[in-house]
């Protein structure tokens, strides 16, 4: 399974590589290295970061529903990152790029634990996932009225659905050491999952105590998340489908599932990536349709699965 | 009582300073430019210089959003404004009696002239828009085209100027073609076909997505031209300084 999914991933990078608004094949040097290197790279980093940490998120807090942009950590992270770049922090600091996607997600985070509990019930971490989610958009919306800035309105867009058209090198030395640390961190948490599937009581005499694990997915969730989407803007569903996709063949246990929801993460967007580079290349469009319309195409139907098979 | 408070309050507002209120960033430029002292207010972006030709003259000016009540509060002569953009709040002032002048916003020289006359004319300072314009036309006599070269105006988001734009008539007052088509553009194909040459409006001081994307670092080996910011932004006599630019 592992395999296979690192094969897809192989695969559909070098199809990254091979496709772009100039056509299919290999373009020239600069077109390669400059553009369509980081975005298929960044699209990969992403998704693993959002596949895993959805993964995390539905073991910790044994929440089928569990997703970073579900729970708003997605748009605490893009209203960071938007206030860093739109007060200009990001022009005199580029890290303060990530940092402020970083800050947004991790306060998303502790507002969502603080809200929801520990082991919150399916409609209650909804809830408090929902109200986040629309206060987040809310200040990202009023943040990007107030900037200076006669495009803002138009880029909020991107902020709230994403995409990776046109990213550079820059976006990409940028964002992959947090995502990467955050994937890293998050991989870690497999035996504290297994512990925390058993309940509390048992996690905790077997030395894995919940609030320990909870904060290291929360910290993980932050890194992975905040930068990427602080490079990507927001991308949803890619943590809600993933692990539900893997469960049928990988079984319940979560430590079981986290490398492989990193994989599966990273391919599904770069699929999406892929399809939203074709679409102007195939149909009568002006632009790219953007990331997170994509994902979300995709990931509603499944949600509304899921709630049907949680509702009583 | 509360009726002669009522009637004070009015008349304090009826007898501010009139003169001509522009809600229109290009019209604020002709206004500033033919007669800045009949200015009652401006619009707030005529303030900002990297839309602003007149940004420095128009930061000592008042300004007023478009907004029918703080217009009328300001008892303006008449209102400059454009064709399209705060039509609701026109159509208030008008209902309320005040006159309004819509400019067509030229976007090239043969228009730029007739708009110019016309402007000076209706703010009684004619002579002013008569020397404006000959000083626009020995700009443009000083340009010495080159050979024709494909030229690309990249804008911010990676839109293209297309043909009747005003950057397509500054391109062509240039000697340059025009290889834009209006379009937006994206990266990969802007560097799989490169123009001769890309002009590029100096991206204005506030980050963006929209300006960041003239910055990315592939599009560096193109050859370019920069202009200053606010030069492409309307249509004016001030355009003859980017044909000027633009010439070799």
């Amino acid at each position: 399974m592992i395999r296979g999914l690192a094969a897809l991933v192989l695969g559909l990078t070098a199809l990254g590589l091979l496709l772009g608004a100039a056509g299919f094949g290999l373009p020239q040097s600069e077109i390669l290295w400059q553009l369509r290197l980081p975005r298929t790279v960044l699209a990969g980093l992403v998704g693993a970061g959002l596949g895993l940490s959805g993964a995390v998120l539905q073991g910790g807090l044994r929440n089928r529903l569990a997703d970073p942009g579900l729970l708003g950590i997605g748009g605490g992270a893009a209203l960071g990152a938007v206030v860093a770049f739109y007060w200009g922090l990001s022009a005199r600091f580029a890290p303060a790029l990530p940092l402020g996607g970083l800050a947004g997600a991790g306060l998303a985070c502790a507002a969502l634990f603080a809200l929801a509990g520990r082991a919150p019930s399916a409609p209650s971490l909804i809830l408090a996932g929902v109200a986040l989610s629309a206060l987040a958009s809310a200040l990202l919306a009023l943040a990007l009225a107030l900037a200076p800035n006669p495009f803002a309105l138009a880029e909020i867009t991107f902020w709230l659905m994403g995409g990776l058209q046109d990213r550079s090198l820059d976006h990409l030395a940028l964002a992959a050491p947090p995502i990467l640390l955050g994937l890293i961190l998050l991989l870690r948490l497999g035996p504290g999952l297994d512990a925390l599937a058993l309940g509390e009581d048992v996690a905790q005499s077997l030395g894995r105590p919940v609030g320990r694990t909870l904060l290291w997915a929360a910290i993980g969730s932050a890194l992975a998340v905040g930068a990427g989407t602080a490079v990507a803007g927001s991308i949803g569903f890619v943590g809600l489908v993933v692990p539900h996709l893997l469960r049928p063949q990988l079984g319940e246990r979560p430590a079981g599932l986290l490398p492989a929801a990193a994989l599966a993460g990273a391919a599904l967007l770069l699929g999406a990536d892929l399809l939203a580079r074709a679409a102007p290349l195939l149909l009568p469009l002006s632009q790219e349709p953007p990331l997170g319309v994509l994902t979300a195409l995709l990931g509603a139907p499944f949600l509304v699965r899921i709630a049907r098979q949680v509702a009583p | 009582m509360i009726g002669r408070l009522l009637a004070a309050l009015l008349f304090c507002h009826g007898a501010q300073a009139a003169g001509v209120v522009s809600l229109n960033l290009c019209t604020d430029q002709y206004l500033v430019q033919l007669a800045p002292e009949q200015v009652a207010a401006l619009s707030p972006l005529a303030r900002d210089p990297s839309l602003s030709v007149v940004a420095a003259e128009a930061a000592r000016l008042p300004w007023v959003r478009a907004d029918a009540e703080a217009v009328l509060k300001l008892a303006p002569d008449w209102v400059l404004a454009a064709d399209w953009g705060a039509q609701t709040t026109l159509q208030a002032l008008e209902r309320r009696g005040v006159r309004v002048v819509r400019s067509a916003l030229p976007e090239d020289f043969p228009a730029i002239r007739v708009e110019t006359l016309r402007l000076a004319r209706l703010l009684g300072v004619e002579a002013r828009g008569v020397a404006l314009l000959a000083q626009m036309d020995a700009t443009l006599a000083q340009v010495v085209p080159g050979p024709a070269l494909a030229a690309t105006v990249l804008e911010p988001r990676g839109y293209t100027a297309g043909a009747g734009s005003l950057a397509d008539s500054v391109l062509r007052a240039a000697g340059l073609r025009n290889a834009g088509m209006g379009r937006r553009q994206d990266l990969e194909t802007l560097l799989a076909h490169p123009p001769a040459l890309l002009v590029m409006t100096d991206a204005p001081a506030y980050p963006s997505l929209a300006t960041d994307f003239l910055r990315h670092p592939a599009l560096a080996r193109l050859p370019t031209r920069h202009l200053p910011p606010a030069s492409l932004v309307c249509g004016g006599p001030w355009s003859a300084d980017a044909v000027r630019a633009l010439a070799p």
